[in-house]
């Protein structure tokens, strides 16, 4: 039994869990001790608004409000699980879009970009077909592979020109985000999608249940009452397996990691390099265009069209989410989860305290921070057990030290 | 204090996931000897030496200088013990230039400032004083891994190490360089620096050293003089069974021709000039064609072109009556194996296991895959029989991650992938290079067994003994051209080098054999 589960702590993926459980439980303090610090110094809040603070950090996605006698309460609150799903679906699958570059060997820092693209496709096919004509369905299929093709087509171009200009793929992403952003502005600028009718708002395209394409609720409404849960969650936990069946079961997952690992090894081996690193962006690129057109298609979500100045951070919030993962595509879903429901927290925190949900950011900054060094903690992990093992070792040792006389005599001359 | 040992090594014993690499290993160097560490592809040598430069902390045993016993955490503190290494793998700063990388961490400064006058000078006195030759204005990138060394070397002296450490040193260099980085040597030896000197090859340490130490599989097996030993002990001891150090095979019976290459051409990477230029010759079945030369003739152009890996820039080449000058990497692959010049450029996937190395040329196959997915225990069953059949040493067995195997055994796991795909033609480049006698003996034999079941072998090798003792014709290249065409039966080494230094040649260019 006990070698079973040292067995277990030597696996890596064991090392990732640990490490990236790590970087939560740090961050998660650090985010506390924020709280516990404000909280002193303020004498509106004092040490008891502090613990209410701190009590949300961990488990305020338990979160049920506060009793009549102003104390918080906690419980299952279905509302904001069902939110922190809702919020979870595009960050998987933009972690995903970063995981999987990863994986065979590219950054994918374009993931903003191909998400705007993937954004404005799928809101111009949504709201371009009539509904009264072709089944909503069936647009809603069409608008779902049109923003994940957009993306595709969008991290196509980075991927060629590592692949034949040999340019590195950050410097090409991080223009393609910026082009993505102006381009996406100038469309819808000229466009009539622009939502004029409700004028209390302005610079938001219609929402898609507009002309009812959105996504279904396949009863998930039922299980999470009051919150904007969509069947997309499903989608994207379906899409998450799918990539990690590919990345380890299929030989084009083999041929991705093959070129990622080394390019020239593979060459060598007749597998098409070039096409790989361009089908890697691609699929990348598709997996954020996805992570678009699942968020905005979920007819509750509006499109603050004029981006240029701005890139979304679902789609740089990718990269935490792949890091805590260590990339692993099942992984994804549960990181993905837990960084939105971060985002809950925050809200928690600004609805139920003095606090707000800046010190949630304060929280994946550090986490974000935290996760690029998962790879050191791992280290640090691995390096624990080696010393571990050699104090014991120290410890049986002592009678039989070195003794140098045979030495001597072993080192002299002949055999 | 003045001990006859500077350096003694006790006991020392290190492990790694599933082995042990160096068990209970006592090592004695004296002062101003040169001390040969020989044994078997992944023996533990580097894993000992790393050890005492500071790079692996044993689980037993200790280090003494001078009788002092010492803790070595890091390669900093073996730096200020005086100890230095020149690892196989060198460990350079491509974009650097040759100075930048000798000073680099033992810079010296004023107010902060690097004082690169005062350095370079230093570099400038050694380098004339060894006759150690380097450009330091050069990016690392664009010289020969000769120089690279002769850097390496330089940054241990400019650091004023008395210990050297030379890890399998001459595994890459031509025979020239090694005969100069043997002088250097022993130059370094008469002025009392003391020399640790890892090499294969028995006929270096013959020739340079004055103690041997060897091991076998992580153990300590017996340290001997050099005067009292010769090269067929050495070899039974390091392996520990006699060894056959001739090869042994019959003459061959060539058959049909199975490559045909006629007028062939490949560009320089670099420069304008071709690498391969006009180049015609056959090889046929159950023949072993050996490409002899130089370092730097246009051999590994010439494979590049065969194998696909580079366009050819004219002629033809026709494998078992196809023409396959444009055909893809893949396609060509059908008919023809090729063990790498560069096991870790071109031959594995370092961060894939050992099993997803042993597929890399077949994992498309129906018997690895179904509908695109990879049949995981038909991979497996095909690595363990690979492993076992032809003797691939590793820590875990399949699941090895290829980084972690020693050269010897990565280079057995690529022969043993390319000779069982069973393909008539077998493109091998140098697959001894820095190999121990007991696996050159294994792959010399191997190859001459798939010679003798009707395959055609192309060699290419810069050893002579190799190319003397395993080649059933000789072709000799020499700046891009075959020079000349020998009979391994009549000709001599002396004769082979002439051509090979361009001195004499049979051919003129275009009229080829
Ligand atoms: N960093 C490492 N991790 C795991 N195994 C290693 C590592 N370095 C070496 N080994 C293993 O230890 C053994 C000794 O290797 P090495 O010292 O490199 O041999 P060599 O005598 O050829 O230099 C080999 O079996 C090798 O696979
Ligand atoms: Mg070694």
């Amino acid at each position: 039994m006990k070698q079973k589960i040292s067995g277990l702590y030597q696996k890596d993926g064991t090392k990732s869990v640990l490490a990236a459980l790590i970087s939560i439980i740090i961050g998660l303090a650090v985010g506390s001790l924020i709280i516990l610090a404000v909280g002193v110094a303020n004498p509106t809040l004092g040490l008891t608004g502090a613990w209410d603070g701190i009590r949300l950090v961990f488990v305020g996605i338990l979160s049920t409000g506060r009793d009549a006698a102003g104390a918080l309460t906690f419980g299952f609150n279905p509302t904001s699980v069902g939110n922190m799903l809702f919020r979870a679906t595009p960050l998987i699958l933009t972690g995903l879009s970063v995981a999987v570059a990863f994986k065979t060997g590219l950054f994918n820092i374009g993931a903003p970009g191909q998400y705007l693209m993937g954004t404005a496709a799928t809101l111009i096919i949504a709201l371009s077909i009539p509904s009264d004509v072709v089944p909503t369905w069936l647009i809603w299929w069409l608008a779902f592979l049109g923003g994940a093709l957009a993306g595709a087509l969008w991290g196509c171009i980075p991927g060629l020109v590592k692949a034949f200009l040999n340019i590195n793929e950050v410097l090409a992403c991080i223009m393609t985000n910026w082009i993505a952003a102006n381009l996406v502005t100038w469309v819808f600028d000229g466009s009539n999608y622009r939502n004029l009718v409700e004028n209390t708002k302005s610079g938001y395209i219609y929402k898609t249940s507009f002309n009812g394409v959105e996504t279904a609720k396949l009863g998930l409404d039922k299980l999470f009452p009051n919150s904007q849960v969509n069947g997309g969650i499903l989608v994207a936990i379906v899409i998450a397996i799918l990539m990690y069946v590919l990345m380890t079961k299929t030989t084009l997952g083999y041929e991705l990691k093959a070129c990622g690992s080394n390019r020239h090894a593979a060459r060598y081996a007749g597998i098409r390099d070039k096409r790989n690193i361009v089908l890697s962006m691609a699929i990348a690129g598709a997996l954020s265009g996805a992570a678009a057109a699942l968020y905005y298609l979920s007819g509750n979500t509006e499109f603050f069209w004029s981006t240029y100045q701005s890139l979304p951070a679902t789609g740089f919030n990718g990269i935490p989410v792949a890091l805590l993962a260590a990339s692993n595509p099942i992984a994804v879903i549960f990181t993905g989860c837990f960084m939105s429901m971060l985002d809950i927290v925050g809200l928690q925190l600004t609805n139920l305290t003095a606090y707000n949900e800046y010190i949630t950011d304060v929280i994946i900054a550090t986490i974000v921070y935290l996760s690029a060094f998962t790879l050191v903690i791992k280290t640090f992990l691995s390096g624990r057990k080696k010393r571990k093992a050699q104090a014991a070792r120290a410890q049986a040792v002592p009678e039989e030290a070195p003794k140098p006389d045979a030495a001597e005599g072993k080192g002299g001359d002949g055999v | 204090m003045e001990t006859e040992n500077i350096i003694e090594m006790l006991h020392i014993t290190k492990e790694f996931p599933g082995i042990i690499a160096n068990d209970d290993i006592t090592l004695q160097l004296r002062r101003g000897e040169i001390h040969a560490l020989l044994g078997e592809n992944g023996a533990g040598k580097s894993t000992l030496m790393s050890v005492l430069f500071g790079l692996y902390q044993p689980e037993a045993g200790e280090i003494r200088k001078n009788g002092q016993v010492v803790k070595i955490h890091n390669p900093n503190d073996a730096t200020a013990l005086g100890i230095g290494m020149v690892h196989q793998h060198f460990k350079l700063i491509d974009v650097f230039t040759v100075l930048d990388n000798i000073i680099l961490g033992a810079e010296t400064t004023k107010l902060g400032f690097l004082q690169k006058k005062e350095a370079r000078k230093k570099v400038e006195a050694l380098s004339e004083r060894y006759g150690l030759k380097v450009d330091l204005d050069a990016k690392v990138e664009d010289i020969t891994v000769g120089m690279q060394q002769r850097v390496e070397i330089l940054k241990m002296l400019y650091r004023d190490n008395e210990i050297l450490i030379f890890d399998e040193p001459t595994a890459v260099l031509t025979p020239q360089e090694i005969d100069e980085l043997m002088d250097t040597m022993r130059e370094f030896a008469k002025e009392g620096k003391s020399i640790l000197f890892i090499s294969h090859k028995l006929n270096e340490i013959m020739a340079v050293s004055d103690r041997v130490t060897v091991l076998r599989k992580g153990k300590y097996v017996g340290t001997v003089n050099t005067k009292d030993t010769d090269q067929q002990s050495l070899s039974n001891m390091m392996v520990g069974r006699p060894v056959q150090l001739k090869v042994d095979k019959t003459p061959a019976k060539p058959g049909d021709v199975v490559l045909d290459v006629k007028g062939l051409s490949v560009h320089a990477r670099t420069r304008k000039k071709d690498a391969v230029h006009d180049v015609s010759f056959q090889v046929r079945k159950g023949e072993i064609v050996c490409i002899a030369g130089i370092d730097g003739n246009g051999q590994t152009e010439l494979v590049y072109g065969l194998t696909g890996l580079e366009k050819c820039s004219g002629g033809a080449v026709t494998l078992c009556g196809k023409d396959i000058s444009h055909a893809s990497i893949h396609q060509r692959g059908e008919n023809m194996s090729h063990i790498p010049e560069d096991r870790h450029k071109h031959g594995l996937v370092l961060d894939f296991t050992l099993e997803q190395n042993l597929v890399l040329q077949r994992y498309r196959e129906p018997e690895f895959q179904h509908l695109g997915f990879i049949k995981k225990g038909a991979v497996r069953q095909y690595a363990e029989r690979l492993i076992e059949q032809y003797d691939v040493r590793s820590g875990q067995g399949p699941v090895t991650i290829a980084r972690s195997m020693s050269g010897g055994n990565q280079q057995k796991a690529i022969i043993a992938r390319e000779v069982d795909r069973d393909k008539p033609l077998i493109v091998a480049v140098q697959p001894t290079r820095g190999l121990d006698v007991g696996a050159i003996e294994y792959i010399h034999s191997q190859l001459v067994a798939e010679r003798d079941k009707g395959r055609a072998v192309l060699l290419v090798s810069l050893e002579l003994d190799e190319v003397m003792s395993l080649s059933d014709r000789i072709l000799v290249m020499y700046e891009g051209e075959i020079v000349g065409e020998l009979d391994p039966a009549t000709t001599t080494v002396q004769e082979l080098g002439l051509y090979m230094a361009g001195a004499k040649r049979t051919t003129k260019a275009g009229e080829q054999a």
